[in-house]
C-alpha cells in the first residue's frame, strides 16, 4: 500500500513534469519557428518586396500571435463599450498594421541571428521565452516573448525588447487616442500608418 | 567598431527600438515632426501629471528640431565622410566613459568600474584619444551608467515625467542627474565649438530613431514617453527585474480578459477591484484637473504646474539628503 502510494506520487509527479516539459517546448518552439521565418523572409526580403514579405509573414504571425487577445489588452477597458462592428474593424486594421510593421521593418538581412536563452513561468500560467537578437556589429538586444496558452497551443502576446514592452507601449498609445480623439480617429491613424508602410 | 549611423542596424524593428532609446538619451532635441495631440483635451496620468505642459514643450522641441537641428544635422551627414562621423561618435563616447566609471563606483559596481576604466584607458591610448573603439573589438563592451541611475540605486524616487525645453525627455530625478553628468564630462570644459560638434553628433546619431518614431508611433508624444520611462527602468535594474514587473502588471489584464472570454460574465469581485483601482486613478486625475480646469489663462496653468514640479524637486532633494546620510553611516 505504502509503495503503491509512492509509485502513484512518482507517476503523478512524472506526468506533471512531462506535461510541463511539453508545454515549455511548445512555447519555445512557437517562438523559434517564428524567428526562423523572420530570418527567412529577411534573407529574401529584397526579392520579395513589401507585398511578398507581407504574404509570407501573415500566416506565420497569425499562427504564433494571439492578435485578438493583444488588441483587447491594447484598448483596455474601452473594448467593452465598442460595438461589434467597431470590434471587427479594430481587429482587422490592427492585424494589418502588425503584419505591415513586420514586413516593413524586416526587409533585409545583414547577419542577424536569434539565440534562445531560457524560459520562465509567470504567476498566472504564462511562459516567458528569453532570447537574444544578435547583431553582427552591435550589442545584442534582449528579446523576451511572453506567451499565453490558447486551446492546446501557445501564442505570443507580448514582446519586450531591452525592457521596452510592446504591449504596454501600444496600450498607452491606443487608450490615449481613444480617450482624447475617439474611435474613428484611432482607425484613421492606423490606416494612415498602414498606407505609409505600404508606400515605402 | 561601434558605428551609430549604419543603416543596417535599422533592418529589424527591435534594433530600431533600441536605437530610439539610445537617441533619446543622446539627442538634445528628441522631438518629432508630427504632433498628434490636442493639449487641451489631455487626460492626466499618474506617471505624467504635467502632460499638458509637457506636450507643449514637446511640440516646441519638435519645431526646433524641424527648423534648426534636423537641417543642420542633414548637412553634417552630407558633407562628413562616414569614418569621420564614426570617429567623432567614438570620441564623445570615450569622454562619457569617465562618467560611466564614476557612476560604476558610486553604485558599488567595482568590477564593472575596473572594466570600464580599462576600456577608457585602452581607447584613449591605442584608440588614438578615443577616435577608434578598440575596446569593443577586444570584447570590452560599453556600459550605460549615469548619475540619474545612481540616484535611483540610492533610493531616490523617479518623480514625474518631464519634457525639458531643448533637452528633451527626463524625470525630476533626471535633472540633478543631468547636471552631474554634464559636470563630469570633459567636453563641457573644452569650449563652445566642441560642444556644438557634440550636439551635432548627438542629433545625427538620433536621426534614424526619430524616423522610426515617425513611422511607428500613432501618438509620438506617448510613444516617446513610454519607451523612455520603460528603458530608464531597465537601465536602473540592469535588465534584471523588468520582465517580472511588467508581467505582474499586465497579467491582471490577461486575467480580466480570461474572465470575460471564458465565462461571458462579469465577476463582481474582479470588477470591484477594477473600480477601486480606477477610483484611485480618477481621484488623482481629479486632483490634477482641479488644478487646471478652473484656470483660464495659460500663465496661471504654467505656474501651478511648475509649483508641482518644484514640490517634486523638493522631494528629490529630500531623498538625496537621506541617501547622503546613509552613505555617511556606511563610512
Amino acid at each position: 500500500m505504502f509503495f503503491s502510494a509512492i509509485n502513484n506520487s512518482v507517476a503523478i509527479a512524472g506526468s506533471k513534469q512531462t506535461r510541463e516539459a511539453t508545454e515549455k517546448s511548445t512555447a519555445k518552439q512557437i517562438v523559434g519557428d517564428f524567428q526562423l521565418k523572420l530570418l527567412d523572409v529577411m534573407k529574401e526580403g529584397t526579392v520579395l518586396g513589401f507585398q511578398g514579405r507581407y504574404s509570407q509573414l501573415e500566416p506565420a504571425i497569425v499562427k504564433s500571435h494571439d492578435l485578438t487577445k493583444i488588441v483587447r489588452i491594447v484598448v483596455g477597458k474601452e473594448w467593452n463599450i465598442l460595438s461589434d462592428k467597431q470590434k471587427s474593424t479594430l481587429n482587422d486594421v490592427f492585424s494589418r498594421l502588425s503584419i505591415s510593421a513586420y514586413a516593413f521593418n524586416f526587409k533585409e538581412y545583414s547577419g542577424e541571428s536569434f539565440e534562445y536563452q531560457s524560459e520562465d513561468k509567470t504567476a498566472r500560467g504564462g511562459i516567458i521565452v528569453h532570447t537574444l537578437l544578435k547583431l553582427p556589429k552591435n550589442k545584442d538586444v534582449k528579446l523576451d516573448y511572453m506567451l499565453k496558452k490558447k486551446g492546446e497551443s501557445w501564442r505570443i502576446i507580448n514582446i519586450i525588447a531591452n525592457g521596452v514592452s510592446d504591449l504596454a507601449l501600444k496600450r498607452s498609445e491606443y487608450t490615449s487616442i481613444l480617450k482624447r480623439k475617439g474611435f474613428e480617429a484611432l482607425i484613421a491613424k492606423i490606416n494612415e500608418k498602414i498606407d505609409n508602410y505600404t508606400k515605402q | 567598431m561601434f558605428i551609430y549611423s549604419q543603416k543596417k542596424r535599422f533592418s529589424t524593428v527591435f534594433s530600431a527600438s533600441l536605437l530610439i532609446i539610445v537617441s533619446l538619451l543622446l539627442s538634445g532635441c528628441a522631438g518629432n515632426k508630427a504632433i498628434d495631440g490636442d493639449p487641451s483635451s489631455v487626460e492626466l496620468s499618474e506617471s505624467d501629471p504635467y502632460e499638458r505642459m509637457n506636450r507643449k514643450i514637446f511640440q516646441f522641441n519638435a519645431s526646433v528640431d524641424e527648423y534648426i537641428a534636423h537641417p543642420i544635422s542633414e548637412a553634417y551627414l552630407y558633407i562628413t565622410p562616414q569614418f569621420v562621423q564614426t570617429g567623432i561618435a567614438n570620441f564623445f563616447n570615450n569622454l562619457k566613459d569617465i562618467n560611466v566609471v564614476i557612476n560604476d563606483v558610486l553604485q558599488g559596481k567595482l568590477q564593472q568600474g575596473a572594466e570600464d576604466s580599462g576600456r577608457f584607458l585602452l581607447n584613449t591610448t591605442a584608440g588614438f584619444a578615443g577616435l577608434i573603439d578598440v575596446a569593443s573589438e577586444v570584447g570590452l563592451e560599453r556600459h550605460e551608467e549615469d548619475f540619474a541611475q545612481t540616484l535611483a540605486v540610492w533610493g531616490t524616487p523617479k518623480g514625474p515625467y518631464l519634457v525639458l525645453p531643448i533637452l528633451g525627455p527626463s524625470t525630476s530625478r533626471g535633472i540633478p542627474g543631468g547636471i552631474f553628468d554634464t559636470a563630469a564630462n570633459p567636453a563641457t570644459y573644452i569650449g563652445i565649438p566642441i560642444q556644438l560638434v557634440q550636439m551635432l553628433n548627438a542629433r545625427a546619431n538620433a536621426g534614424g530613431a526619430l524616423k522610426f518614431i515617425d513611422e511607428a508611433a500613432l501618438d509620438s508624444y506617448v510613444f516617446t514617453r513610454e519607451s523612455f520611462l520603460q528603458h530608464r527602468k531597465y537601465l536602473v535594474t540592469d535588465g534584471n527585474s523588468e520582465v517580472t514587473d511588467d508581467v505582474m502588471a499586465l497579467e491582471d489584464d490577461f486575467y480580466d480578459d480570461d474572465e470575460l472570454l471564458d465565462d461571458e460574465l462579469l465577476d463582481e469581485e474582479l470588477l470591484d477591484g477594477v473600480d477601486i483601482k480606477e477610483a484611485k486613478v480618477d481621484k488623482v486625475m481629479e486632483q490634477q484637473l482641479e488644478l487646471t480646469s478652473t484656470d483660464v489663462d495659460s500663465f496661471k496653468k504654467a505656474s501651478e504646474s511648475f509649483d508641482g514640479a518644484v514640490k517634486s524637486f523638493d522631494d528629490t532633494s529630500w531623498s538625496f539628503e537621506q541617501a547622503g546620510e546613509k552613505i555617511e553611516k556606511m563610512d
